[in-house]
């Protein structure tokens, strides 16, 4: 009976248990691809992936349809002013917060104001500040960290995509 | 002794449910997404309505995915409940669909593109051969076909590691979709893949 109710206690605890490491999962891995990405390149900065082939394994489900920029930001010292051209195919701006949730986008195909040869200007601010303080277009981060990710269609010609890609910027806001 | 009985007690605890949660997440969408046909998709993949479980298999299989308004993801890894392998060949027919753009994909078990001499992983809405009607077929297989070829083959990670019943998978991504995709994703139009045989 001890024996039985010993199972009974491990049973139950592990399927209790798998909720709580699940809960944590998203933000381990996060954390790894924030600390790996941002160590290989630089914080707060854009950088534009090669073409993903089976060669690219920092991140699972690559699309070789696509061409990816990212920022991998922390706002600890000030927003951030997001800047980039919009090419004339499919083209998104997704933000992600560290637990995996795309907390905002924008995209070329839904929103009208962003179309091919407009240049998409954002200030991402941190969890604690105040949106009626910047003007512009605004984004605020439920979390101090997280990751910006451009896509942008390299189906066809890829050159506007990859241009549009390397002309996009991600830095601190300069007062003036 | 006591110590020694807690924490045999708390580790056998900490595995089992590490094994309770890979078996939960090796089934991806599959027990928590929507079906339509043999695929299947999660509507709250990417975005803060997503429960525990869907964040962490998004996480682990699909990380930053981009919630429905931009993109949804369809995924299919067995064909009327036989899982995809290398040694069998498929065939997948299908037309236009209400979105910006489309593509398949095929993954390895291992959740990356599919090493192959010819570097195609995947066929989009302009660079699929169509024939006169507009229609396509894609040959799904480890050997070479003539048209539309979509190559399978090992993944790239160590065999010893797989833990999945399937050996690749496909990816359907359906950019800007249409409403169909966004409100009744468990009927709308999608790809139909079908066994052609095995060796």
């Amino acid at each position: 009976m001890k024996f039985l109710s010993w199972c009974l206690g491990v049973f139950v605890s592990a399927w209790a248990g798998q909720y709580v490491l699940a809960f944590f999962l998203p933000n381990i891995i996060m954390e790894a691809l924030y600390q790996r990405g941002g160590d290989a390149n630089s914080y707060n900065s854009m950088v534009v992936a090669p073409s993903p082939d089976e060669t690219a394994r920092s991140v699972v489900r690559p699309s070789p349809d696509l061409s990816y920029a990212s920022c991998i930001y922390n706002l600890g010292a000030g927003p951030l002013r997001i800047e980039a051209p919009v090419p004339e195919r499919y083209w998104s701006m997704q933000f992600y917060q560290m637990n995996t949730d795309n907390y905002g986008g924008i995209t070329n195909q839904r929103d009208e104001q962003n179309r091919v040869g407009t240049i998409v200007n954002v200030t991402l601010i941190g969890p604690d500040s105040n949106p009626a303080d910047y003007s512009g277009e605004v984004v605020q981060s439920p979390t101090q960290r997280g990751i910006v990710l451009l896509r942008s269609s390299n189906i066809g010609d890829d050159r506007e995509s990859e241009d549009a890609l390397v002309q996009s910027r991600c830095g601190p806001v300069v007062a003036g | 002794m006591k110590l020694f009985s807690w924490l045999f007690t708390a580790v056998l605890v900490v595995l089992l449910a590490c094994v309770l949660l890979a078996r939960t997440i090796s089934a991806g969408f599959g027990a928590m997404g929507v079906q339509n046909g043999d695929w299947v998709t999660n509507v709250s993949a990417g975005s803060a309505d997503a429960g525990v479980m869907l964040r962490a298999t998004v996480a682990v299989g699909g990380l930053l995915a981009s919630t429905r308004e931009d993109s949804i993801y369809y995924r299919l890894n067995n064909v009327a409940g036989e899982p995809l392998r290398l040694n069998c060949r498929y065939r997948i027919t299908g037309n236009d669909y209400d979105a910006d753009w489309w593509s398949i994909t095929a993954y390895g078990w291992d959740n990356f593109l599919i090493p192959n001499r010819l570097k195609r992983y995947a066929f989009n809405n302009e660079n699929i051969s169509r024939r006169e009607d507009g229609s396509w077929v894609i040959h799904l297989s480890a050997e070479e076909q003539s048209e539309n070829w979509l190559p399978t083959g090992p993944a790239g990670a160590p065999a010893w590691r797989q833990v999945t019943n399937y050996d690749f998978d496909l990816l359907l991504r359906l950019y800007t979709p249409g409403r169909a995709y966004i409100e009744t994703p468990v009927s709308a139009p999608l790809p139909k893949v079908t066994l052609e045989g095995c060796s």
